[in-house]
């Protein structure tokens, strides 16, 4: 009966209740929205983390993080890895060694983490492989009689491998994508040209044209200059298990784009086998074996009875391995949650006003109820219902419609590209799929709730001092 | 000024909505301004600490040198030439660099390193890389005589082991992370500074020692008086390796350069690489660092260098950083404007029923002949005044936290500190005094009155009188 009258009373003055339900709605789809983005980053940051970077656990020799001592291998490896197979919750798993070298080319070198892997139980812990950009190899998959490796993008731009050029090739598929004509003459002078590098590239076509053009086409522009030649190599030399240098040319086998900037410039994958010839490593010598679970939850779990089982080696779970990742997850939580707490006391102040006004506007009818016998609990029950009404009707809508665009952009994605330098260097990717819990939803319903009753306590508690008697005498 | 008068005593008819509508007002602008200041001190105090402990504000290097760092794009140093750079009004001083890449070992440990040739009393000018020296050091040793020490505090003597190995540049930041307070400071630090003492030795030209970031060196496990070895590709291509013994430990407040820097006397620099008398970069120290300023003195060296050099400002220079903050800038900015548009209702509301309730009053001044002109603007006053009450109290409260704040910046500990390293930033965050942005305070909350008001101004511009008096 209360509830019902509550939500009648809502609807007594539309206008009034629709400027706070209407400024409860953007507020809270705002914050929804926002919150969805940034949890869409991040989201996409731990899944490139798990998936392509560290997958759930490692075990190596217990000193071997310290400063990847190639001698510290791990003893028995095939005692130990029957006995993690054997684990229940382990999906897959794949030995790695790990040695720290410097890639070359004829003009430039870079330091890096040269990782020796198994290509087929590597397919099965990371999917990395997936990311491996078209027409640059298949991730070892083709016989070659020369050592192969893989590497990211961003080492393959800086190492000169990935080139930036326009020749009539590049603006005949130009003009072949609709590009304009106007357009197409602006590039002509540059054609014949290989820029030296990626930011040269850039810095000279967006000296040329409009910034209209460059944001229309700049994309489509870039695409056609990359250029990668097929049997492109690098050097990569390193110490080998004697302190002795060594090295050898490799051929790229394919180059992976994680939007990853400091993942992609450091490490290079090549072949186990390839890697034990150069640094006279043993046949069946490694560094860590690394492991994929069937469900995330079970991590802590299943890492404790590894441990168990493996008492000599060291045993880390992604959590430890990246507390940073861990402690992130766990704080933008609450940060989201206090992100909307100010959007919300914002908001309270809107629906304290209104409520006083509704109070002050029914001195006449309140002294009525009461007089007539409605007791005090029920007076303040009835005018924290509507405030509570007030605001979740607000609310509701206001998730419905952040729901319903985090749909939309979910499906495409929405590009902050002209942020992408910054965010990749940080390993986050500038095209995001926003991305919320339900349970988020829930959480803003309570608290939606909550400040519902919390801004109806000072209004209710006016109504409660009114004198039935003097309340039923004024105009 | 009758109307102003009047818009006052409005305001105090319903004391109450007033007040609540001020402070909501208040509640933003208070959020909006510290929020504010947090993002541009940090970022202030970010770029600051890239430019002055690694680019200047200003170099003048080889013209593709940016693009391709490799030792082929270096230039001939040429006395003539700093001569003629040092006369611009805006430049102190040319400090003159090699900087390159190179794989460093110390036995198994390898890395690849960011090498930098300097001429250490020059360097002064800049990066004061001497400040910036580690002076003291929790070692297992330090902190076994902090334990054995019969004077010192038992929560200092908990403390210490959560900082082991923990490199520091000044007492002050080991007194906080040892949570001692100034009060207590005369009686424990002394002896504190004993036991943690460090000593470094100094880099001179022409003598094969380095210097390393406090990360590398623990990294490489090296200590004072170890030898580390380079290998990198030296200038046209020939190999370039050495032996250098380590004299002293630097701790860079950006800990993505600390991880990787190693700095050599200029010449050993030079000759490691086989590139005798040629630098990849001048950076040139300035006396006024305001951005106008900065790019017209850009404009006038650009005149000045040679045909194969180019000038670069620090903007250029830090690019990611300078789109990592753009990025943090335009999504803080959003957050405020959902902060605003939220409060801009809340405004609308009070502007609605205040309307509402004075429908019959209106109609009873114009009535007796008050010009509907006057009622507008009265109106508008009282709003503004709501608004203006509201900024008022919201900065002046915000104002003081934020002067405290500049005075105490924020710094972190444990693994807050770790996370802010993780992504290449100093664990500190430091406040921005007051600055224009409290002026877009103001003109926001302005905007929003000014679009609230245009409501009942319209009623009351269309008001039918009569109507209005059987309200």
């Amino acid at each position: 009966m209360i509830w019902k009258t509550a939500w009648k009373n809502v609807w007594r003055n539309k206008v009034r209740s629709l400027v706070v339900i209407v400024s409860v709605t953007i507020g809270i789809f705002g914050g929804v929205f926002a919150v969805a983005v940034m949890n869409g980053a991040i989201v996409q940051r731990v899944d490139a983390a798990l998936n392509d970077e560290i997958a759930h656990i490692h075990i190596n020799d217990p000193a071997f993080r310290d400063n990847y001592d190639i001698q510290l291998s791990i003893p028995n490896p095939e005692q130990v890895l029957s006995a993690i197979r054997e684990t229940p919750g382990v999906n897959a798993v794949t030995a790695r060694t790990q040695i720290t070298g410097m890639a070359n080319t004829a003009t430039k070198s870079a330091g890096v983490q040269i990782l020796g892997i198994d290509p087929d139980s590597e397919k099965e812990v990371f999917r990395l492989y997936e990311t491996t950009l078209p027409e640059t190899g298949n991730f070892f998959e083709s016989e070659s009689r020369h050592m192969l490796a893989y590497m990211g993008h961003e080492l393959a731009k800086e190492l000169n491998i990935i080139r930036f050029r326009i020749d009539q090739e590049v603006i005949d598929s130009l003009s072949g994508k609709a590009v304009p004509r106007e357009l197409l003459d602006k590039l002509l002078p540059f054609e014949g040209k290989r820029f030296k590098s990626e930011k040269a590239f850039k810095k000279e076509i967006k000296g040329v044209l409009t910034l209209k053009e460059q944001h229309e086409y700049g994309g489509v522009i870039w695409e056609e200059a990359w250029s990668f030649r097929a049997r492109s190599k690098m050097t990569l030399t390193f110490l080998d298990k004697d302190q002795v240098q060594t090295g050898a040319v490799f051929r790229i086998a394919g180059i992976y784009d994680i939007k990853n900037s400091m993942y992609e410039m450091s490490q290079v994958l090549v072949k186990n086998e390839d890697l034990m010839t150069l640094t006279g490593m043993a046949a069946d010598e490694y560094h860590q074996m690394i492991i994929r679970l069937d469900d995330l939850e079970s991590t802590v779990e299943v890492s404790a009875s590894l441990a168990e089982k493996l008492p000599q080696l060291e045993v880390m779970h992604w959590k430890e391995i990246q507390p940073d990742l861990a402690m992130m997850t766990d704080m933008v939580q609450k940060f989201y949650a206090i992100f909307m707490v100010v959007i919300l006391a914002a908001l309270a102040f809107g629906i304290v006003n209104t409520m006083l006004m509704v109070v002050l506007e029914r001195t006449k009818e309140l002294g009525m109820l009461t007089a007539i016998g409605m007791n005090k609990k029920r007076v303040f029950h009835m005018i924290m219902l509507e405030s509570v009404f007030l605001s979740l009707v607000g609310g509701v809508v206001g998730m419905i419609i952040s729901q319903a665009l985090i749909g939309v952009t979910a499906k495409n994605g929405i590009n902050f590209a002209s942020y992408a330098e910054g965010l990749e260097a940080m390993g986050y990717t500038a095209h995001i799929y926003p991305v919320i819990s339900t349970s988020f939803f829930i959480t803003v319903t309570v608290l939606i709730i909550i400040t519902g009753i919390l801004s109806s306590i000072y209004p209710a508690l006016k109504a409660l001092k009114l004198d039935p008697a003097d309340a039923l005498r004024t105009e | 000024m009758n109307n102003l008068i009047l818009a006052w005593r409005n305001l105090w008819r319903n004391r109450r909505r007033t007040m609540i509508t001020s402070a909501s007002v208040l509640f933003a602008v208070f959020f909006a301004l510290l929020f504010r200041s947090l993002q541009l001190g940090s970022y202030d105090h970010m770029f600051r600490n890239a430019i002055e402990s690694y680019t200047g504000y200003i170099q003048v290097q080889h013209k593709d040198f940016w693009d391709e760092k490799i030792v082929d794009n270096t230039f001939a140093y040429d006395s003539q030439k700093e001569q003629q750079l040092l006369s611009d009004e805006n430049v102190i001083a040319a400090i003159p660099r090699f900087e390159s890449f190179a794989l460093a070992s110390n036995g198994p440990q390898t890395k690849g390193v960011l090498v930098m040739g300097v001429v250490p009393e020059k360097e002064v000018h800049l990066s004061k890389v001497t400040d910036k020296m580690v002076k003291y050091r929790l070692t297992s040793e330090s902190i076994e005589m902090i334990k054995q020490d019969p004077n010192i505090s038992e929560k200092i003597k908990e403390l210490a082991p959560l900082f082991e190995n923990t490199a520091y540049t000044t007492a002050s930041r080991l007194q906080l992370d040892l949570g001692i307070s100034d009060k207590d400071a005369s009686k424990y630090m002394p002896a504190l500074e004993r036991f943690a003492q460090f000593e470094n030795g100094s880099i001179r030209m022409g003598e094969p020692g380095v210097w390393v970031g406090d990360k590398l060196s623990q990294y490489l496990q090296l200590g004072i008086g170890d030898t580390i070895v380079l290998i990198s590709q030296g200038y046209h291509a020939t190999t370039a390796a050495g032996k250098y013994e380590i004299k002293g430990i630097v701790k860079l407040p950006l800990p993505d350069l600390d991880n990787k820097i190693v700095y050599l006397p200029l010449d050993v620099c030079q000759g490691l690489y086989n590139a005798e008398d040629m630098l990849t970069s001048l950076a040139l120290a300035v006396e006024d660092n305001d951005d106008k300023v900065i790019a017209e003195t850009v404009e006038r060296l650009g005149a000045v260098v040679s045909e194969d050099q180019k000038v670069m400002e620090w903007r250029e220079m830090n690019e990611v950083m300078v789109s990592q903050m753009d990025a943090d800038d335009k999504s803080g900015m959003i957050m405020i404007g959902i902060l605003y548009l939220v409060i801009a209702f809340g405004v609308f509301g009070t502007v609605l029923m205040l309307t509402a309730e004075r429908k019959r009053e209106f109609g009873v001044l114009v009535a007796i002949g008050m010009q509907k002109k006057k009622l507008a603007s009265i109106m508008t006053l009282e709003m503004l005044l709501i608004g203006l009450l509201g900024i008022l109290a919201g900065a002046a409260v915000a104002t003081v936290l934020i002067l405290y704040g500049v005075e105490h910046p924020l710094i972190f500990k444990g693994e807050m500190a770790k996370m802010f390293e993780e992504y290449g930033m100093e664990p500190k965050m430091v406040f921005w005094g007051i600055d224009s942005y409290y002026i877009w305070q103001i003109v926001i909350v302005a905007l929003m009155v000014f679009l609230a008001i245009g409501y009942p101004i319209r009623k009351i511009f269309g008001m039918k009188v009569v109507n209005a008096l059987r309200a």
